[in-house]
């Protein structure tokens, strides 16, 4: 039986010889769809991210630079986008990148029957509304806007538009059905063993944009230096784990409880990398209790944000208490304001808000990672001290989502994904709550502050609208931010480059020690 | 026999109709909007009502049903929500994944476990008997994701000697097929071998009480003839009936040992459809395994005759 199965090791061992070259991920889920910006979830866009590049792209701080395009010019009064496009940009099958091509995309992203997820981000419906697109010439693309806007490209460029990838029409069948991505990325479309693994094979004929020679967000230099990459669905993190050391895996998130094993392994290493993703405690400002702003600044002050922090991230966490990532352009001196920890002020702003002991609950969950539970916990426990009376609420992740939509909470242990303009990252939690219950904030001046920064495209006149809605939030105090997300990775100690970008898998630039 | 067979399978019918209408009423019930999982944080209530509109979401709940039901009688088990997948031959190859480890499972602990369990009921208070008694008390015990880790961790990491993680078919790779289903088979059947020693033990027990056994060997026929000759076959319907409502049990109650071991069937796709509120792959593995458990109990039904003629289908 030994001799059997040893055997059957190296004959497997023998038969993978071939893709030894491969990098070896994990990740938790199936890839929803191979069609960017339809059908996708956060694991979905780290694959397409490999596949596909959109015009434009996010810079590591939240700068979009041109990514397919060489330039981009912008006209006087902001309504007019000239696009010219990299000559030396290939897709996978081979074929150049054209204007042409770039338009019958974009108009492809708005039919209605491709079912794109952000059309109603460029329709009207939202802030920006696309009036027309038009090749001049084979490498010039002229886009109009109705209105000027300071986040146009900062949409097209997010992982849920499927950053706006443009792809080849040979990507689809004759009968118009998507068949598969042929795009312009580092890495294409192999192979996909529905529920097992996707397998992308390296793009030879792939050219970097502009670049310092190192990987910049999603430019910057981004050389496949591997022969593709295969992810592997493996939903349990313990399974992981045993991957990870037996060198099955290369590379692969895991719970930051792993790093002191993970630093001590001879096998593995542990990489950190922040993210502009937010840990927050979202507050219904609708709640009898909690509607008034001096419970909650006194809930602010009673929290010790650096020692939550540092317990709930195993002290790979910093204190943020701003919407706007700490590696963003716009974060000041005024964003890194907060609330001080100071229990006596606490307990005085509580007494005057008449606060009675009544009960308040926090919703946590324990879905992968995320420090929703821990940061719950500790949060009681801080917050007791000042005689709030807390209780946490344990849930599955899709009650929770549903309960946020309804706006039936008080307080939710919430982390939100990536967004790298911090006017995006405002609409998430700001607005009319009449017409969007699941927002947190709705207060007309922070409204009225997030549509300027919508429409503003000065970087500097956008600086003081994101210092000045700072300082409402801190008076307002609508929810607590806690911490910017931290992306806390296991990988071989043989691998080479940062596989990790914004939650996502990111593997140009990443390769093997010999 | 056909008659018999005919009969069981159209009482099958009102078992997978209570099955059909308490899965779709259940998973409803259960907070969680499938459309707001779908679109993520950033989509606006038109967005998820227009999503919901697209998905059928938005009508009520008979109606839903009466559209469901009507489509799985024509064969159409509708599309993933997820993944947009035909569900039937969806859920058909993971059951197929799922099927192959188990019936090997099944089949592996019951020529471990029930002549360990005749054995041990033969030498009733004896230091064997206690052995295996004790023994297969442990098996049972260990929860199985926490064995299957340990198999893991030790053939695995430690040896070297298993695929820690992955899966091949069989059908692309004999070998490799084969060398990762050996951990969750494994697993499997030391789990199982517990209960099926116990049960072949007790009910052989029973059987060695009775007087035809104390005829037999007053007739001076040999113990390995009393044994398997006159007690095994009365004394195997009872763990051929367990053996069938493991089995049952099995083909879609594996997701904690597909889970460990990555292996895409039947069970894990259900717990991740759960977690993603996706109702017609629910309401599709549901059914199949409703419908395994009836087959597998008929099959049991069937041979139960060839064990103990007293017994006849008719």
């Amino acid at each position: 039986m030994k001799s059997l199965l040893l055997a059957g090791t190296i004959l497997m061992a023998l038969t993978s010889a071939s893709v030894a070259r491969d990098i070896v991920i994990a990740q938790s889920s199936d890839l929803r769809s191979n069609n960017p910006g339809v059908n996708r979830d956060g694991n979905t866009d780290g694959v397409i991210l490999h596949i596909v590049e959109g015009l434009v792209g996010y810079a590591n701080n939240g700068e979009v630079k041109p990514l397919l395009a060489q330039s981009i010019a912008m006209s006087a009064d902001g309504l007019t986008y000239t696009f010219k496009l990299r000559p030396d940009v290939k897709f996978h099958n081979g074929k150049a990148l054209t204007a042409d091509e770039v338009v019958w995309n974009w108009n492809r992203y708005m039919d209605p029957a491709t079912k794109w997820t952000c059309i109603k981000d460029f329709d009207g419906s939202g802030t920006v509304k696309v009036t027309g697109i038009q090749a001049t010439d084979a490498a010039t693309v002229v886009m109009t806007l109705e209105k000027p806007s300071a986040v146009f490209l900062g949409l097209m460029s997010r992982p849920e538009c499927g950053y706006t990838g443009i792809i080849a029409r040979e990507s689809l069948a004759a009968d118009g059905s998507f068949d598969k991505p042929i795009g312009t990325g580092p890495f294409q479309w192999d192979a996909w063993k529905k529920g097992e693994y996707i397998h992308l094979s390296k793009f030879a004929g792939y050219v970097s944009p502009a670049n310092d020679g190192k990987p910049d967000g999603m430019v910057g230099s981004k050389r496949p230096l591997v022969d593709g990459i295969k992810f592997m669905v493996i939903p349990d993190a313990s399974t992981v784990k045993a991957g990870l050391q037996s060198g099955v895996l290369d590379t692969a998130e895991i719970s930051p409880d792993l790093i002191p094993e993970f630093e001590k392994s001879e096998k593995t290493k542990v990489i950190i990398s922040q993210n502009n993703g937010k840990n927050l405690f979202y507050i219904q400002t609708r709640d009898p209790v909690l509607s008034k702003p001096g419970v909650r600044r006194a809930m602010a002050m009673a929290l010790d944000l650096d020692e939550l922090v540092a317990a709930a991230s195993n002290g790979t966490g910093k204190p943020n208490g701003s919407m706007v990532s700490s590696d963003s352009v716009y974060f000041s001196d005024i964003q890194k304001k907060r609330l001080p920890h100071d229990l006596a002020a606490a307990k005085k702003e509580l007494a005057a808000s008449g606060y009675k002991g009544e009960p308040i609950s926090i919703i946590a969950n324990k879905r992968g990672n995320v420090p929703s539970f821990p940061a719950a916990v500790i949060a009681q426990a801080m917050l007791q001290q000042i005689g709030l009376n807390v209780q946490i609420e344990v849930l599955d992740y899709a009650t929770q989502v549903d309960r946020r939509r309804s706006g039936n909470y008080q307080i939710i242990s919430q982390s939100v994904a990536p967004r790298l303009d911090p006017a995006l990252m405002y609409s998430f939690y700001t607005g009319d709550k009449d017409k969007n219950a699941s927002l947190m904030w709705d207060n007309p001046k922070a409204i009225a502050l997030m549509k300027a920064a919508y429409t503003e495209i000065d970087g500097k006149k956008r600086q003081a609208i994101f210092d000045e809605f700072h300082e409402l939030m801190l008076e307002d105090m609508p929810g607590i931010f806690l911490y910017d997300m931290i992306d806390v990775w296991g990988a071989a100690k043989s691998l080479k480059g940062q596989p990790v970008w914004q939650s996502n898998a990111r593997l140009w630039e990443v390769s093997f020690d010999k | 026999m056909i008659r018999f067979i005919l009969h069981r399978l159209l009482m099958a019918v009102p078992t997978l109709v209570i099955v059909a209408i308490t899965v779709f009423a259940l998973i409803r019930f259960i907070p969680g909007d499938p459309a707001a999982l779908m679109l993520g944080d950033m989509a606006t209530p038109d967005q998820i009502a227009a999503m919901r509109s697209d998905l059928g979401l938005d009508k009520s709940m008979p109606q839903q049903f009466l559209v469901w039901s009507g489509n799985v009688l024509s064969g159409d088990f509708g599309h993933s929500i997820v993944s947009k997948e035909a569900v039937l031959p969806l859920v058909l190859s993971r059951f197929m994944v799922s099927a192959e480890i188990v019936v090997v499972a099944v089949i592996l602990a019951s020529l471990i476990a029930v002549p360990a369990g005749v054995i041990a009921a033969w030498r009733q208070n004896s230091l064997t008997d206690l052995a295996l008694v004790g023994t297969a008390t442990v098996l049972l015990s260990i929860p199985t994701f926490w064995l299957g880790l340990l198999l893991l961790l030790f053939f695995g990491l430690k040896l070297g000697w298993l695929p820690v993680l992955g899966y091949v078919s069989i059908g692309d790779n004999i070998v490799g097929g084969l060398l990762y289903l050996v951990l969750p088979i494994m697993t499997l059947v030391i789990h199982e071998s517990g209960v099926l020693i116990r049960m072949a033990r007790a009910s052989t027990l029973e059987v060695l009480r009775l007087d035809y056994i104390t005829h037999a060997r007053a007739k001076g026929l040999s113990e390995q003839a009393v044994l398997w000759k006159h007690a095994f076959k009365n004394a195997f319907g009872p763990t051929l009936t367990m053996i069938g409502l493991i089995l049952g049990n099995l083909l879609g109650g594996i997701a904690v040992i597909e889970t460990v071991f990555t292996i895409p069937g039947l069970g894990r796709l259900m717990v991740d459809s759960i977690f993603q509120r996706d109702y017609p792959v629910i309401q599709g593995c549901l059914l199949l395994i409703a419908l395994s458990y009836v087959v597998v109990n008929l099959i049991v039904d069937l041979l139960y005759p060839l064990f103990d003629p007293r017994v006849v289908a008719e």
